[in-house]
């Protein structure tokens, strides 16, 4: 159901980043994921990055206007939806760009996490200093500014007991051979319509990413065709990711 | 008439829902008990449809969508259907325009590849600006024929006219198995219907209104297929609600020879969604209890002829 949630806070992390926060906790399992509904505008997927909050990266009209939001501003939310992750044991936590709002949630759910995050530069490392706090930290920059100077997948493999893969499909696709296949998890991003399973819409391969995923074992993940490849468009038609 | 293709077991997904080739195959391969996969509705040209919000699910048993027939083009369509790798299961393609010349154009493109032809007449959705098709022609019995008509000129596949509940549907139905269909699909989603966000007081779904499907959607087209198949006799492909195997004998009983499954799927992964129609099929074929389906597809009209004057 869509359920009417107050903004009480928007926290700026970047010059294109902000977390924002709603009245209300969501119980939901990490990787699972909400249909953020602004009136008149449209409706799109988010992972939550609190259990009150989601962190969005101004990309258009919709993702200007979700990060402009003030207190007291009001947003529909539909869902948790789809599935999240299972609990992981001494994860690596993998992300790029603002895909690393999404481990938030699952680094708080696991045990001794470890993370490996990468973006273009400092300041798309998102929650830096309170995942310095939760264990072991490893960044990538593409401009060196903090840490390595290149991409993420450069610091893999990793030692850990698990892996959990949140970023850009092209970083996601370079990560999947560098993985254990049994251990890992992807999170698939395609176009969504009604985010219900029903229109088809976001198959990647065959599999719809409302419900069958978002977040698939890397075991599923290696046998998509499609991934890394190509995805449909609005209308259908196919482009390249 | 053209037969309909062997549709076993007689179960199939509503057009617009799964929607595209590699989806099927996946329900295939996760050993969904869907004798028949039907393409989301094929249009003459490219077209995005409504924006998001497209689903509003109010608690009441109704979910409505927007979504306004978003299509690849006809062209992009060949590609993808000449890749569709289905074992067992048939292939109805659906397909729509926005006149007579529109459908015969993509019916001439589509007819090779599917075992029969959906033509929907019933669409109660629109992008802005547009008229839905449902208003444009399913509730115009000489524009529906007309449409069937050009649309059997070009295939020789069976042709199965899918109608509207919102509209004359019994005489739609007879001017397009008078211009050459075969097959009826009843039918469509209802009207279509609208849902208000009280705190924004803004309409939610994007398209404003939206068709309306599922448990409140069945005893309508139930009774479309009821009417139909005491009017014609032909085969009827239904639609509407089937949610259990108990829903799918009532559609049975009514006269309807396959089912069509939509938003019984809503939230369910492939390997629920294949669990869900292996349990339909398998209450339908206890409730058989041996005999052919064939033997029951109609009874609730005999068992009305035998002792009831309303019939």
């Amino acid at each position: 159901m869509r359920s009417v949630f107050r903004v009480v806070e928007n926290h700026r992390e970047s010059d294109w980043t902000h977390t924002i926060f709603f009245d209300r906790e969501i119980e939901s399992t990490p990787g699972q994921f909400m249909m953020v509904w602004l009136p008149r505008l449209g409706e799109k997927p988010f992972t939550l990055s609190y259990l009150n909050a989601v962190t969005v990266k101004k990309a258009g009209a919709f993702t200007e206007k979700l990060a402009a939001l003030e207190p007291g501003d009001e947003i529909g939310l539909r869902g948790p939806l789809g599935q999240g992750y299972p609990p992981l044991k001494r994860p690596a936590l993998i992300g790029g760009g603002v895909g690393i709002a999404e481990l938030r949630l699952l680094a708080l759910a696991s045990e001794e996490p470890s993370f490996v995050l990468g973006g273009r530069t400092a300041d798309e490392i998102l929650f830096y200093e309170e995942f310095r706090e939760l264990g072991p930290v490893h960044v990538a920059t593409e401009d060196g500014a903090l840490g390595h100077k290149g991409l993420v997948t450069e610091l893999l493999p990793v030692e850990a007991d698990s892996y959990a893969v949140c970023g850009p499909e092209r970083m996601m696709a370079a990560c999947l051979p560098k993985l254990p296949a049994e251990r890992t998890y992807f999170a698939v991003e395609r176009y969504m319509k009604c985010a219900v399973g029903l229109c088809g819409q976001c198959t990647c391969s065959g599999w719809r990413v409302c419900t069958d995923g978002p977040i698939f074992p890397a075991s599923t993940v290696a046998q998509m065709d499609d991934f890394g490849k190509r995805r449909r468009s609005k209308s259908g038609r196919w482009e390249a990711v | 008439m053209i037969p309909l293709p062997r549709i076993d077991p007689p179960l199939i997904n509503a057009s617009g829902i799964l929607s595209y080739p590699e989806v099927f195959t996946a329900f295939e391969s996760a050993g969904a008990c869907l004798g028949g996969y039907v393409t989301k509705s094929v249009g003459p040209r490219e077209k995005p449809g409504n924006e998001n919000p497209v689903v509003v699910y109010p608690p009441e048993g109704a979910v409505l969508n927007s979504l306004a027939l978003p299509t690849q083009s006809a062209e992009d369509w060949e590609r993808d259907l000449e890749e569709i790798k289905l074992k067992n299961a048939k292939l109805i393609v659906s397909v729509y325009g926005g006149d007579a010349g529109e459908f015969a154009g993509v019916t001439r493109r589509m007819s090779r590849f599917g075992d029969a032809i959906e033509v929907n007449l019933g669409c109660p959705n629109k992008e802005p600006g547009e008229q839905t098709i449902m208003e444009s022609i399913g509730q115009n019995p000489a524009l529906s024929a007309e449409v069937i008509e050009r649309v059997r000129d070009e295939t020789d596949k069976p042709v199965i006219a899918k109608l509207s509940p919102n509209s004359d549907y019994l005489a739609v139905a007879e001017s397009c198995m008078n211009a050459g269909a075969d097959a009826l699909g009843c039918g469509n989603t209802l009207g279509p219907g609208l849902a208000v966000d009280i705190r924004s007081r803004a309409a939610i779904l994007a398209g404003t209104t939206g068709g309306i499907s599922g448990p409140a959607l069945k005893p309508i087209n139930l009774r479309m297929t009821y009417e139909a198949y005491a009017r014609f006799r032909c085969p009827i492909v239904a639609y509407g609600g089937i949610e259990t195997w108990e829903d799918a004998v009532e559609y049975i009983l009514a006269g309807a020879g396959v089912l069509g499954i939509g938003t019984a799927f809503m939230r369910k992964s492939t390997h629920e969604a294949a669990a869900l129609t292996r349990d339909i099929w398998e209450g339908i074929q206890e409730y058989l209890d041996g005999e052919p389906m064939s033997a029951l597809i109609g009874a609730a009209h005999r068992a009305a002829e035998g002792g009831d004057s309303h019939a």
